[in-house]
């Protein structure tokens, strides 16, 4: 694998120009190719098993059975089973990207108005009058989660604000991933508004692994600092409420964003702005206003009002007990 | 009858004190009063023992009916995905599971995703009620430990558990332990229980039972259960305890009264105490409104 | 090159994982490639665990030396860590006291002394949640005091006490809240967060994928 990038890289096998492009064709190939040929061999592997067993299978419900167990025995491997998880994902990825290149054609995509991400550049500019700093804390799961590596973005931008106001910024980790990741972050924020001297690398820290060790190191932060601004993003449980409640009785402006449903009540009580659930995921976009990541919004809306369609389509179904098609129906939707 | 007179006399019991930190908290705006309060009511519930018959919700009839039903002798996957910060919650749930498992003679496997204590808690837990089942380790029960990054290891279990786990939580590789001769991934565990106080247990649903099939069911504490009954609803979480109160559900049911059903008390007297003082808040607020005047807790 | 080989690494690791959920790992090479993708996961995730006691170290250290504000706390910490880290380390062959088992320095610390401290700030919840509803829990508006309507019963529903209480109004309530608070307006409600906030995820996954975003990377 380390051999096929440095060849990608180096633009042995393609251009570097057209890399995604090349590799996004090859792997579509392959999804596509791997359910044909499957079914190829499943025919020949039917064919055999009915010889074996010397019958010829009539009924619907055991071809039915015996087709699976042969799919599972084609030589790709491809699970036939996943088909419509596989075209859900075809259908959503080829969305995005058609999205994605309307974006970069420059054409007009409406985002609207997301309050708590607004107020951002105020927030951090109120901690510099106050002389005060901003503290970000990217959530409480590891760099894997997706909820972490959107906040990560956010605290990109966030960096480069306090960078432009010489603000100073705490940002107080759980995981070493995130540590790094976010020291990277940061320290590029600060070069790209050619501040790289004021960065420090303590900016960003590992505080501790455990959820309240933690807790407990930024709620001392907060009472003895007292920062102007607490920015919580990403992933986070039980501690959520103890961050905002004592950033609260501190007096700082709190804007909170995670997906984690079960804590949002605790963050809409204690903080100023709430970003809920995909909001999260739409601020690295709404921030940078860059057209790519805008596209790729716009993209996944396209794909919830087919969502919320399917369902409407299966309340239907369900509420006028049409049991054939409900069973068939529901089937396209079950996931294996 | 009985249950009435013992509601009026809590009642008035609350009321009191209550009253009189709820006025000393709006008098200086101070919301230690409050905390006062609180410390109150969770302690004195438990040093004058105060018990109340648990119900059984439906959701934890379903858990304890998935288990129950299982064969004799089935190998179960049991999780100890939480800190010792949530002990009281969750351990009554693994003391109780195990209860269950170890009287129908299931085999017990345990994991944990948590670096910090997980592994500890694991092998006190299993160890002390093995002890009082005549459990052999190695034959009846394991402890696998824990491994970092849960996503890749919770994937890597369906395909191996040994690639994944090459050696159990004090080291002895897998291959020497008899119990694990026969269970190679998923398909050789019949159930999942995972107790849990984070967001692992959705992992548990998307990748162990979406892509495995296996069948999961879950204990997790009382702010994640309202997320949970969307995945208990939709038949891919089989059963489900809420926070103390489920655990104390389970208890019952297995006939292990615990720490949990004991915990009942305090926790009735706490939620009753911040009703109230939700209640006396909004009063405030009204005659706040009235006379124009707004109020910050310190 | 700081941004193009994660990219690309990022892409390729990403696909192998796609693709495996697409055949059956016994039958192809994409099986066998899944568990090694899932083993170095595993192995860089334990190397990074030693990155955050490095970087813990350092910055407590400092404080020391340079007798910065509050350098005596972060000296317990500095103490703390080598007092839970040195007899774990230590193998348990040495002495029983040594290692993580039973009875060892480490299960003595994390059941006496870390176990309690965990269990403490996760029970001053409860003070904090009593301010919170205390302060933020009023009767605004027509849906806030819906909202306050709905929680007190469900608050009351969690206790015994609470589901006599209501059982005594009418003994089918506990039930109903159950049913259509729980298993209705909330399910409901939490079905389109997760909906959303999936769909969210799996478009930033393919934005992360494809190298359309890279503010990860700080660009």
């Amino acid at each position: 694998m380390t051999f096929v990038v440095i060849l990608l890289y180096k633009g042995v096998i393609i251009p570097q120009r057209q890399l995604f492009r090349f590799l996004i064709i090859i792997i579509g190939l392959i999804l596509l190719a791997a359910p044909i040929l499957s079914a190829d061999s499943l025919d020949v592997a039917t064919d055999s098993v009915q010889d074996v067993a010397g019958q010829i299978i009539t009924d619907s419900v055991e071809t039915t059975t015996s087709t699976e167990e042969v799919a599972e025995d084609s030589g790709w491997g491809y699970r036939t089973e996943r088909n419509n998880a596989l075209f859900l994902m075809v259908l959503f990825s080829v969305v995005i990207l058609v999205y994605t290149r309307w974006a970069k054609q420059g054409k007009e995509l409406f985002l609207r108005k997301i309050n708590g991400l607004d107020e951002v550049e105020e927030a951090v500019g109120r901690a510099t009058e106050m002389g005060r700093p901003v503290l970000f804390v990217p959530g409480l799961q590891e760099l894997d989660e997706i909820e972490t590596i959107a906040a990560i973005s956010i605290l990109g931008r966030v960096a480069r604000i306090t960078a432009r106001y010489d603000t100073p910024l705490m940002v107080p980790v759980r995981y070493p991933l995130v540590l790094a990741a976010g020291q990277e972050v940061v320290q590029q924020a600060y070069i790209e508004e050619g501040k790289p001297d004021a960065y420090n690398v303590d900016m960003v820290r590992y505080v501790a692994g455990e959820q309240f060790a933690f807790t407990a190191t930024v709620n001392g932060y907060m009472m003895r600092e007292r920062p102007a601004t607490n920015i919580f993003m990403g992933a986070f449980f039980a501690e959520s409420l103890l961050l905002a409640e004592t950033g609260n009785a501190a007096g700082s402006i709190q804007i909170a964003g995670t997906a984690q449903p079960s804590q949002l009540p605790f963050f809409i009580a204690a903080c100023d702005y709430t970003l809920m659930g995909e909001e999260l995921y739409a601020a690295s976009a709404y921030l940078s206003r860059e057209p790519l990541l805008l596209g790729g919004l716009k993209g996944q809306d396209f794909i919830k009002i087919l969502l919320i369609a399917a369902i409407l389509i299966g309340v239907l179904i369900v509420s006028l007990d049409i049991e054939a098609i409900a069973e068939l129906y529901k089937s396209l939707f079950v996931s294996v | 009858m009985l249950e009435v007179l013992k509601i009026v006399a809590y009642t008035i019991l609350i009321c009191i004190p209550a009253a009189v930190l709820l006025y000393l908290t709006f008098k200086t705006d101070d919301r230690r009063y409050l905390f006062i309060a609180v410390a109150f009511y969770v302690v004195f519930p438990v040093v004058v023992t105060i018990s109340f018959p648990t119900s059984l919700s439906p959701e934890s009839i379903t858990l304890y009916e998935a288990v129950d039903a299982l064969p004799d002798s089935s190998t179960v996957l049991l999780t100890f995905d939480y800190y010792a910060s949530t002990l009281a919650e969750t351990e009554p749930m693994s003391r109780a599971a195990l209860h269950h498992l170890f009287k129908k003679d299931c085999r017990v496997l345990t994991v944990t995703t948590i670096p910090l204590g997980g592994p500890t808690i694991s092998e006190r837990v299993t160890r002390d009620l093995a002890e009082e089942y005549d459990k052999v380790y190695g034959l009846d029960f394991v402890n696998l430990g824990y491994k970092a990054n849960y996503v890749a290891v919770l994937k890597g279990m369906g395909s191996s558990i040994s690639a994944i786990y090459p050696a159990d939580n004090s080291g002895t590789p897998l291959s020497e332990i008899p119990m694990m001769a026969d269970i190679k991934n998923y398909d050789d565990i019949d159930f999942i229980y995972v107790v849990a106080d984070n967001g692992i247990v959705e992992y548990w649903i998307s990748i162990v039972q979406s892509q495995y099939q296996a069948q999961v069911g879950c204990g997790v504490t009382a702010v994640m259960a309202p997320k949970i009954y969307a995945y208990v609803s939709s038949g891919q979480m089989t059963g489900l305890l809420g926070g103390m109160k489920g655990a104390a559900e389970y208890e019952k049911m297995v006939g292990h009264p615990g720490s949990a059903t004991q915990g009942m008390g305090a926790q009735s007297m706490a939620h009753l105490f911040i009703i109230v003082s939700v209640i006396s808040g909004n009063l405030m607020f009204f005659i706040d409104r009235k006379r124009g005047r707004k109020r910050k807790l310190s | 090159m700081r941004t193009i080989v994660p990219v690309i690494i990022a892409f390729l690791s990403g696909m192998v994982m796609i693709l495996a959920f697409f055949f059956d790992p016994e039958k192809s090479i994409l099986g066998e490639l899944e568990q090694n993708v899932l083993s170095w996961v595993t192995i860089v995730g334990g190397f990074t665990l030693l990155l955050g006691v490095v970087s813990i170290f350092r910055v407590n250290l400092i404080a020391v030396k340079r007798r910065h504000d509050g350098w005596g706390y972060k000296l317990v910490t500095l103490i703390s860590i080598l007092a839970m880290a040195i007899p774990a380390i230590i193998p348990s062959k040495l002495s029983p006291l040594f290692g993580t088992g039973t009875d060892s320095i480490y299960d003595w610390l994390f059941n006496y002394l870390d176990a309690p401290m965990m269990a403490t700030m996760f029970a001053m919840l409860a003070f904090y949640i009593s301010s919170a509803a205390f302060r933020a829990f009023r009767a605004r508006n027509t849906e806030a005091t819906l909202l306050l309507i709905a929680a007190t019963l469900v608050m009351l529903w969690r206790v015994p006490m609470g589901e006599i209480a209501l059982a005594y109004i009418h003994p089918d309530l506990p039930q109903a809240i159950n049913t259509y608070i729980m298993g209705g307006i909330n399910m409901a409600v939490q079905r389109g967060i997760i909906i959303g906030a999936a769909l969210g995820a799996a478009a930033m996954s393919l934005r992360i994928l494809l190298g359309i975003e890279r503010t990860y990377l700080g660009k």
